[in-house]
């Protein structure tokens, strides 16, 4: 055995040694947590990794940063290689990939790959130090750099290895090697040839390998960990449906997650796959609003405090030291959360955000760390099954206004049963587009009716809000109320009772076929049960509720009932998944606005009223008809643009009702 | 330290509230019962004093309808123990109500009394002062704040106009409370409902028979008292418009133009 | 038994507007009744107070250091013992913070019936026939008590008896009761609301109850405020859920106002609330339950919502400038 030989085989050891005691004490905290089931559909599963991982597909959505991850991340991959090669020729002499085509194509590729890695770090460099983006802030720039600089040192010692290599004469790769034999040729202009070379190609070699091995254990406390974790994060993502929270066992005497210990192994799996790229605090609405709330950094931080409680990490305390809930992540971060889900939505790494904050919500609730007026709204819902303070009776008052009766679904059938939801019942504002979908509906012979007083909050956002008890009193007494009727399908106007009686209800034995009124109105529509005067010169943009679109995937339904009423539709930039939350969702309508500096729905008219030619702002939700039209108003633009239900553009485009005329 | 809070249900205003077939009474089966206002200001209030330490908290209430949940939720808020006690004739009215409670409190070894400063339907007094001095004890009403000193507690007692006066009264002494330092207090459904299925509710000895009232209702109607207001109709933007048209008149608004 | 006693409360030297307000209802029963009418005033210093009482027929005083400032069980003391010595048919005490302490407490120590709210009284035989307002002003009970009885009456029931200077015809000194001396209850101190803002001298006043929903919503009538040129206050239970401070409560706990102009916005009317704002000229009430109590005591109202009324208000009275 060479000297060199034994100097690497030590370093080895003492590399991997070190470095596993060092993994060992990061990754340790997984085998304590709590059991998650994500060991189903395997091969669903592994199409996701092929598609995130080699695919790039959400990384890609940002194309700048896509592109130059994309390059490092292949020459990764492809110059796995060169590492075999590197370590088993340290190790064993003699040791060479020329069988398989080491010194031919894969010499190659390396080649390439080696030079386009060098672009992907220029890149990444201007990104960071130059175009600074605003969703690193916050991030730890230290971390970032020290890897830029790492990489940066394998792939430069790599380079100039095989370029000295080249240079001494003996390589039998040189022909495959085009960039590495133009370095050569340069070294050689210098007298860098031949023997000249050799020492070179060693110094190289070590610089190569010792990156490597300073790399190795550095990777546990830094977001650089991600290469190891993300692949099998991405595999064990949630293939749940989207609109389901974590189950919650009432008969234990706790719900919810106070202790960073509590949280299921693949939640913390999360925690060791962020990347601190920040593209989930660039979407979030809570965030932009300058609330204490940025997805990335709740993820860092408890990733920080998880570190701390094991002893390591950039500043390990003694364990037991400061609390999760309310220290490391406080109560305030957890209430600005509207749930919305756009964090989740372009996560390359599938983080789950919502679940964390939900379940720690529960405990805040649990411990009556709730502002009033949310405790307010909470003890209205448990006492009169809405939260506006208000008597059952008057759930139907809406109706009198109509001139006509709506079945009773709870004492006789009908084919459509209509689910109004809280706001829509009861809001004011809101009463009138529920009489104009009354009107429609009964116009296009459509047989529903509506529970009256039976119906109750449909909970989606009292277990948003993480009060699980509730939430199951107000489903229960709903799905009881559903039992005594007859009905085909379930017609909601309101998306987040959309989601909870499609999503949240059948886990409580509520199992109901539901759908949103724009896809009713797509069906009357082609179907000529409603036939609209077309000619409208409108140009109109719409906005995807949250829990209409990235919940429950309803882009389609209302986009094709502006289509059939001959409106041009004007997509805003964020639309469809990357549609921009009002504000309201989450259980936020319920709580004190607190320190804002500019209202998420204010955001989202300025940018609708910026596309220059939209005269109207479409929406489909109760609470953002209610949200953007005081935004509107609280930014003047009154005349810039109206706020419009799609039912308002549907019941204008109708023909006015031709009352009989009597025989002169 | 031992504190007993007197708890009791009333109409739940928001619902209407309408007189039955006698005339004299509220149609007491068609009423939602809620739990009083200021009782449950001083529920909270009993609540925060445990939590500064060295105190326990027991809720009582009369025998009626919906006491069980009325005492479960108390348990569920904090108190520690609860008792129902039982009027021989079911009625509620503030002097038979400190009749039957004046026996059980003065077996329980209570140091401090805490119930709401007056309710919706009590017609014959205040439960607060009656129940005072039927004990013998002294009593304040209208208190916004109570702080525990030893043998005796310091309270604040709210007057017309803003003002307040600091009072220092020896225990065992009642309080009729008005409002807790903080608003009462939410308790999650899950919390009461693992409190309903675990906790016991005490039941007193039936109490000896109070003497009958020498007053009694002899007509119960809504309210219609003075000249009703003009009531102004129409879609929102009509009624403001009428409403200005009406300051204009009377001078507060400049005239037009 | 015979006659009338009322309990007289003073506001330092100045006997309280509601002491006047009994003494009419006094002047009244008694003379249905036959008897005195008798006002007991408890004071370190009674003088200046019975000076101001001759709308009586007699002024029976006790005097006392111990009764300097008020203090519930020394006044209860006082209350009960003229009640033994006086031996009235009817007793008549002020819905007011100490009216609440008093009234129900000597009530029961010597034993005679107490009813509260009291609106309207009217003696019949050896019985008199109240009005009293319960469930927050909806409904009116009438009762017939057989005397002698305790009443509490609600604040503005009765016009005030005129003030006539020289004091009452008669005076009695009754004894110092023996308990004063043995009180369990001392006076530490008293405080007034303090605070920035004197919701007594405001002309207008736009006044937001819990119908207003949240403190989101008091923005909507803090604009309809500025935009009339008026102070806000509230309601106790809005001031009681910190949505507004206590300086501008309105209300029997609170401030008593007389603006000229007073809109009273998500406010249910309950006695309570009205006792503070009654002397006011034109109130306008907003309210969505028609059968609030507040409309009783409006000039003109609405049911409309409040979220959709006071933006349009606030725009016109904008326009209107």
């Amino acid at each position: 055995m060479t000297p060199s030989t034994i100097a690497l085989l030590v370093l080895l050891v003492v590399t991997f040694a070190w470095s596993g005691y060092r993994y060992w004490r990061v990754l340790r905290p997984l085998t304590h947590a709590a059991a998650e089931d994500r060991f189903d559909q395997p091969l669903r599963r592994v199409w996701g990794v092929i598609t995130n991982v080699g695919g790039h597909t959400r990384l890609l959505r940002i194309r700048y940063a896509g592109v130059f991850h994309l390059l490092i991340f292949s020459g990764f991959v492809v110059l796995l290689t060169a590492l075999v090669e590197e370590f088993g020729r340290g190790l064993f002499p003699g040791f060479s990939l020329a069988a398989i085509g080491g010194d031919t194509w894969i010499a190659l590729l390396q080649d390439i790959f080696e030079l386009l890695v060098l672009v992907g770090l220029a890149m990444a460099a201007y990104n960071r130090y130059v175009s600074r983006p605003e969703r690193f802030r916050g991030s730890n720039q230290r971390d970032a750099t020290i890897i830029l600089i790492l990489i940066l040192s394998e792939m430069a010692s790599l380079l100039l290895r095989h370029t000295f290599q080249i240079a001494e004469g003996h390589d039998p790769s040189a022909a495959w090697s085009p960039v590495s034999s133009a370095l050569a040729g340069l070294a050689g202009t210098v007298g860098l040839h031949g023997a000249a070379a050799q020492p070179w190609a060693e110094v190289f070699y070590w610089t190569h390998i010792l990156a490597i091995l300073i790399f190795l254990p550095y990777i546990p406390t830094s977001k650089h960990l991600h290469i190891f974790v993300g692949i099998p994060n991405i595999y064990f993502r949630d293939l749940g449906p989207r609109g389901t929270l974590p189950d919650a066992d009432l008969s234990q005497p706790s719900v919810g997650v106070k202790d960073v210990h509590q949280l299921g192994w693949k939640q913390m799996l999360d925690l060791f796959a962020c990347t601190e790229c920040g593209r989930c605090q660039d979407v979030c609405p809570a965030f932009a609003a300058g609330q204490p709330l940025s997805p990335k950094l709740l993820i860092m931080d408890l990733r920080n405090h998880l570190r701390e409680q094991e002893g390591i990490g950039p500043r390990p305390t003694a364990a037991g030291g400061s609390q999760m809930l309310g220290d490391a992540i406080s109560d305030d971060t957890l209430w600005a959360c509207t749930t919305c889900r756009a964090c989740m939505e372009v996560c390359p790494l599938h983080i789950e955000h919502i679940p964390k904050i939900v379940d720690m919500r529960r405990q805040l609730v649990e411990q009556g760390r709730m502002e009033h007026q949310l405790q307010d709204s909470l003890a209205s819902l448990a006492r009169y099954g809405n939260s506006f303070n208000q008597s059952e009776r008057l759930r139907s008052r809406w109706t009198r206004e109509l001139g006509f009766t709506i079945k009773d679904a709870r004492k006789e059938p009908v084919d459509v049963l209509w689910f109004v939801g809280d706001f829509a019942s009861y809001d004011p504002r809101v009463q009138r587009l529920t009489r104009s979908v009354a009107r429609v509906m009964t116009r296009a012979g459509v047989d529903f009716g509506i529970l009256y007083e039976g119906e109750r909050n449909s909970g989606n956002d009292v277990r948003r809000v993480g009060e699980e008890g509730l939430f199951e009193m107000l489903a229960q007494h709903n799905i009881e109320t559903l039992k005594g009727c007859q009905f085909k399908r379930i017609m909601t106007t309101d998306p987040h009772s959309l989601n909870a009686i499609g999503q949240e209800y059948p886990r409580l034995g509520g199992n109901y076929p539901v759908l949103h009124y724009t896809q009713l109105l797509v069906e009357l529509l082609e179907r000529g049960d409603l036939k609209p005067n077309r000619e409208q010169e409108i140009v109109a943009t719409y906005h995807d509720p949250c829990y209409l679109g990235r919940y429950n995937n309803g882009y389609f339904a209302p986009r094709r009932v502006l289509e059939l009423l001959g409106i041009k539709l004007h997509e805003m930039p964020r639309c469809r998944e990357n549609s921009f939350c009002c504000g309201a969702g989450g259980g936020r309508i319920w709580m004190d606005d607190g320190e804002i500096k500019e209202r998420p729905s204010e955001n989202r008219i300025r940018e609708a009223v910026s596309l220059g030619d939209a005269r109207y702002f479409v929406v489909a939700c109760p609470k953002d008809a209610v949200m953007y039209t005081a935004a509107v108003q609280s930014l003047g633009m009154e005349g810039r643009i109206e706020v419009v239900d799609a039912i308002e553009l549907v019941e204008a485009a109708l023909e006015p009702e031709v009352a009989p005329v009597a025989v002169a | 330290m031992h504190i007993a809070v007197i708890l009791k249900q009333v109409p739940d205003l928001v619902e209407d509230v309408e007189v039955d077939a006698s005339g004299i009474d509220i149609d007491r089966d068609r009423v939602a019962w809620k739990l009083s206002e200021f009782d449950d200001h001083a529920l909270e209030q009993a609540v925060l004093l445990k939590e500064g330490g060295g105190v326990e908290v027991t809720a009582l209430a009369l025998d009626a309808a919906g006491v069980d949940q009325l005492l479960y939720s108390a348990l569920a808020r904090g108190a520690d123990r609860a008792q129902k006690v039982p009027t021989p004739d079911r009625r509620t009215d503030a002097p038979r109500a400190a009749a039957a409670l004046a026996p059980v409190l003065r077996g329980m070894g209570v140091d401090l009394v805490l119930t709401g400063v007056q309710a919706a339907d009590d017609l014959n007094g205040q439960l607060g002062p009656i129940l005072a001095t039927t004990l013998g004890w002294p009593h304040v009403s209208v208190v916004s704040g109570v702080q525990l000193a030893g043998a005796a507690a310091q309270v604040q007692q709210e007057y017309s106009g803003g003002r307040m006066a600091t009072l220092e009264i020896t225990l065992p002494a009642v309080l009729g409370v008005q409002a807790a330092a903080r608003p009462p207090r939410y308790v999650p459904i899950s919390r009461l409902r693992q409190v309903t299925a675990s906790a016991q509710i005490v039941s007193a000895p039936l109490a000896a028979e109070a003497a009958p009232l020498s007053t009694a209702v002899s007509c119960l109607a809504a309210s219609e008292q003075g000249s009703r207001a003009h009531m102004l109709e129409g879609e929102p933007e009509e009624i403001a418009e009428q409403i200005v048209d009406v300051l204009r008149e009377r001078g507060f608004v400049g005239a037009r133009g | 038994m015979k006659g009338v006693l009322v309990y007289i409360e003073a506001d330092g030297d100045r006997v309280a507007p509601i002491s006047f307000e009994l003494l009419m209802a006094a002047r009244r029963l008694a003379e249905q009744l036959g008897g005195p009418v008798e006002a007991l005033v408890a004071s370190a210093d009674p003088e200046p107070l019975a000076e101001q009482l001759g709308a009586a027929d007699t002024v029976v005083a006790v005097t006392s250091p111990a009764l300097a400032g008020y203090i519930p069980e020394a006044h209860q003391e006082v209350l009960v013992d003229a009640i033994r010595l006086r031996q009235p048919a009817v007793v008549l005490v002020g819905y007011t913070s100490a009216g609440i302490d008093l009234a129900a407490g000597a009530a029961t120590a010597v034993q005679l019936p107490v009813v509260a709210y009291c609106i309207s009284l009217r003696a019949e035989g050896n019985e008199v026939v109240a009005d009293s307002l319960l469930y927050g002003g909806k409904l009116v009970a009438t009762t017939r008590t057989q005397l002698p009885a305790v009443f509490s009456v609600v604040a503005g029931a009765f016009p005030e008896a005129a003030r006539q200077p020289g004091g009452a015809g008669e005076r009695i000194d009754m004894s110092t009761p023996s308990a004063l001396g043995q009180l369990r209850t001392r006076l530490v101190g008293i405080s007034s609301a303090g605070g920035t803002v004197d919701i007594t001298k405001a002309e207008r006043i736009v006044s937001v109850g819990r119908g207003i929903g949240g403190p989101d919503n008091i923005e909507a009538a803090r604009e309809l405020a500025a935009a009339l040129g008026a102070e806000l206050a509230a309601s106790r239970p809005v001031v009681d859920s910190g949505w507004l401070p206590r300086e501008r409560q309105v209300g029997k706990s609170g401030m008593t106002v007389k603006p000229k102009l007073y809109l009273a916005v998500g406010i249910s009317g309950a006695p309570e609330h009205l006792e503070g704002m009654r002397g006011a000229g034109l109130v306008i009430a907003v309210n969505t339950d028609p059968r609030a109590p507040i409309f009783q005591a409006a000039g003109y109202g609405t049911t409309c919502d409040l979220c959709d009324l006071l933006p349009a208000l606030s725009a016109r009275l904008r326009e209107s400038g």
